[in-house]
């Protein structure tokens, strides 16, 4: 196990972002690339295989398989898995004749097609070549379950090859996670049943894919605790004394308020006592997370909490 | 036809949606619904991370049918299981073998351990089987289907198709071939294309993991008939009229977006589509309040030292509050029009609290089914 270290997250040579399905990765991935972007390094913003790629609404560009500049250092791409699986073809056998022969067998390529992790295999190996050709590559990985099942191929292939180019593959790609660069980052949200979900999640990657460095988790949509006891209390009697519709509305808006601050120093500690990694916080900007502006503003609270990690105090 | 009419007169729902939007806790409620309206139901979730347990307020439960105990009072019955892929896979072959000799062949053969561990996807694969053989055991009156986010949704609907091709006849006759070349008529036109296959997977492959594949596919070819089988009639009860689908949202860009992408597939596709179901969405009253006048002499006779930060707070949160209904409201529109005059719509607003146990369940029950006032 490497020792945690949050930095990484602020200067990975390629950073894997997952977390549960509507947490913001994609957000936070264009987020992490758009300050990467300018601190001036050459930077790829990677969506995996997505019919309907969500960087589109963010960047006003569709994603396609080559990358496309969207900004100065910033450019973005789709890493469709059939376009993949050609260029892997080609990287694997070196004889374009035979490229070519295995494209066009109906037999082949279906079986190709059909062989479980295939797709997740090749997707893979075009986001390592792609690491090759920028100083920093942010890949939107998939929702956790899948996340995982898509990053323990390269071990599967392993146990299954004994040689030949899928085992070569596999190592390569094993090497590759194992770079200092390069590590994944789970992004949760100040919720019970997230945080149970990403903590299992933490646990299975460190179980299964030890040598990805995981140098901090990210919680997202987090309002600052600030309420006082005291001032809960006469909140509470408030909302109790209450008649008027519209008191109680204002009350319990008050205590929902409350609530989401609670929520967030619980998120806090459990993720950190049950993770072991700095906590990195990020503030609510749940309902437009689909825009530039937003993304914006996101890469702006990074680059704070890069300063210091830590950006308020526990309780 | 309204959810409760759904949950009383269909076999299966099937919950699609992106992530994070309450699906699990959706499909349990409306299992919970289908129980109380007197029929033996099954909640069934294939997504890889087990939050079925946790939104039933269980302990973690695996493979096989849990029952939830809902009180003498209920007539229904209420059943939650909770996908494991491995464990499936392994159920079927268990089924399916001749003798405990070609069972632990199949267990044993190293591509059969890697398919059935940890590959993406199997869990769709194996969900099929398993949704096949809850259907057809007739234990249910109805089922219902929670599915992974989006992406392995659609996977979901193709899987009987894809896992068909992987097992399929022709491909698998390539690989079996070699191994009993007397049997076939015409050897030697056969062998010449069969060898051209063979030799480019093995450039890929390797020679030896073809071997090792050969024997996988003779192991599978018992099991090869009835796969094809049972995943084409789960393809068939997917567009059945027995069968509806419930496109789940909540009022985010990416969420209503996936949405629509739903609808528009779900057409393509002739799966009988229900409606829509808008979860946590905020509510509040347009206009601002004068805090002043409803809460300032109680606040100052209640705690004088506290009162003006407390007004200051509560003014602070419901104009946010009110911001956040406003966008919500946005968004439920723009998802109404997507669905059309076809499709009813419900609206469920945010629940204080997470759902996490029964009582939950219920609270959430109330609004799906019997508060029709914001339903559409």
């Amino acid at each position: 196990m490497t020792s945690a270290d949050s930095s990484l997250l602020f200067r990975a040579r390629t950073l894997f972002l997952t977390g549960k399905g509507g947490t913001g990765k994609t957000a936070l991935s264009a987020a992490v690339g758009r300050l990467a972007a300018a601190q001036g390094r050459k930077t790829l913003v990677v969506e995996v295989d997505n019919q309907r790629p969500s960087l589109t609404s963010i960047f006003g560009v569709t994603p396609s398989y080559a990358p496309v500049e969207v900004s100065k250092n910033l450019s973005i791409c789709n890493v469709e898995w059939t376009a993949a699986m050609d260029d892997w073809l080609a990287d694997m056998v070196s004889i374009p004749r035979l490229v070519m022969m295995i494209t066009h067998n109906r037999v082949v390529s279906v079986f190709l097609q059909a062989t479980p992790g295939a797709r997740d295999l090749v997707v893979l190996w075009r986001i390592f070549q792609l690491s090759r050709n920028y100083e920093t590559v942010i890949v939107d990985l998939p929702a956790s379950g899948n996340a995982v099942a898509m990053m323990q191929v390269p071990n599967t292939a392993r146990t299954l090859f004994d040689s030949g180019p899928i085992r070569g593959c596999a190592e390569q790609l094993l090497d590759f996670f194992r770079q200092p660069g390069v590590g994944l980052v789970q992004v949760c949200l100040p919720e019970e049943m997230v945080i149970t979900e990403t903590v299992e999640t933490f646990r299975k990657i460190r179980g299964e894919l030890p040598m990805l460095k995981i140098p901090a988790v990210v919680l997202n949509r987090t309002t600052p605790p600030s309420i006082q006891p005291a001032e809960r209390a006469l909140l509470e009697k408030l909302r109790a004394g209450a008649t008027d519709t519209l008191a109680v509305e204002l009350t319990e808006a008050g205590l929902w308020d409350a609530e989401l601050e609670v929520a967030t120093l619980n998120a806090r500690q459990r993720l950190a006592a049950e993770m072991g990694l700095p906590v990195i916080s990020l503030p609510v900007h749940s309902r437009g997370e689909g825009s530039a502006r937003v993304v914006g503003q996101l890469a702006s609270a990074l680059a704070r909490a890069s300063q210091s990690p830590v950006t308020w105090r526990e309780g | 036809m309204n959810l409760q009419e759904l949950v009383q007169t269909r076999k299966l729902l099937v919950c699609v949606g992106s992530g994070g939007v309450g699906k699990t806790t959706t499909a349990a409620s409306l299992a919970l619904a289908g129980a109380l309206a007197g029929r033996r139901t099954l909640v069934l979730t294939i997504d890889p991370a087990r939050r079925l347990a946790n939104s039933l307020g269980l302990q973690e439960f695996g493979n096989t049918e849990v029952r939830i105990e809902l009180g003498p009072e209920v007539k229904g019955e209420l059943w939650a299981m909770m996908l494991d892929a491995p464990s499936t896979l392994r159920d079927v072959i268990r089924k399916v073998a001749k003798d405990d000799a070609q069972r632990d062949a199949v267990y044993n053969n190293r591509i059969f351990k890697a398919i059935s561990g940890s590959f993406s996807g199997s869990q769709e694969y194996m969900a099929t089987e398993r949704l096949y053989d809850v259907h057809i055991s007739g234990r249910y009156d109805l089922i219902v289907l929670d599915t992974p986010p989006v992406k392995n949704a659609l996977d979901f609907l193709e899987s009987p198709g894809r896992l068909v091709k992987f097992l399929d006849r022709q491909i698998m006759k390539w690989f079996l071939t070699p191994l009993e070349e007397d049997r076939v008529f015409g050897k030697r036109l056969w062998l010449g294309t069969a060898a051209v296959v063979y030799r480019l997977l093995g450039h890929i492959f390797g020679k030896e993991f073809l071997g090792e594949l050969s024997v996988f596919f003779t192991l599978f070819r018992d099991f090869y008939e009835g796969f094809r089988e049972r995943h084409e009639a789960v393809g068939k009860i997917f567009t059945s009229d027995a069968t509806r689908f419930l496109v789940v949202a909540a009022p985010t860009d990416p969420s209503v977006e996936v949405a629509r992408f739903f609808l528009q597939e779900l057409a393509q596709r002739s799966c009988p589509t229900a409606g829509v179901i808008m979860n946590q969405v905020h509510r509040c009253s347009n206009n601002p309040p004068d805090v002043e006048a409803l809460l300032g002499s109680s606040a100052r006779a209640l705690d004088p030292v506290q009162a003006p930060s407390v007004l200051a707070r509560v003014g602070a949160a419901h104009r946010r509050l009110r911001e956040l209904a406003n966008l919500d409201q946005q968004r439920v529109e723009e998802l109404r029009r997507a669905a059309g005059s076809r499709l009813w719509m419900k609206v469920i607003p945010r629940i204080s609290g997470e759902v996490h146990d029964l009582a939950g369940l219920r609270g959430l029950h109330h609004y799906l089914i019997e508060d029709s006032v914001h339903s559409v």
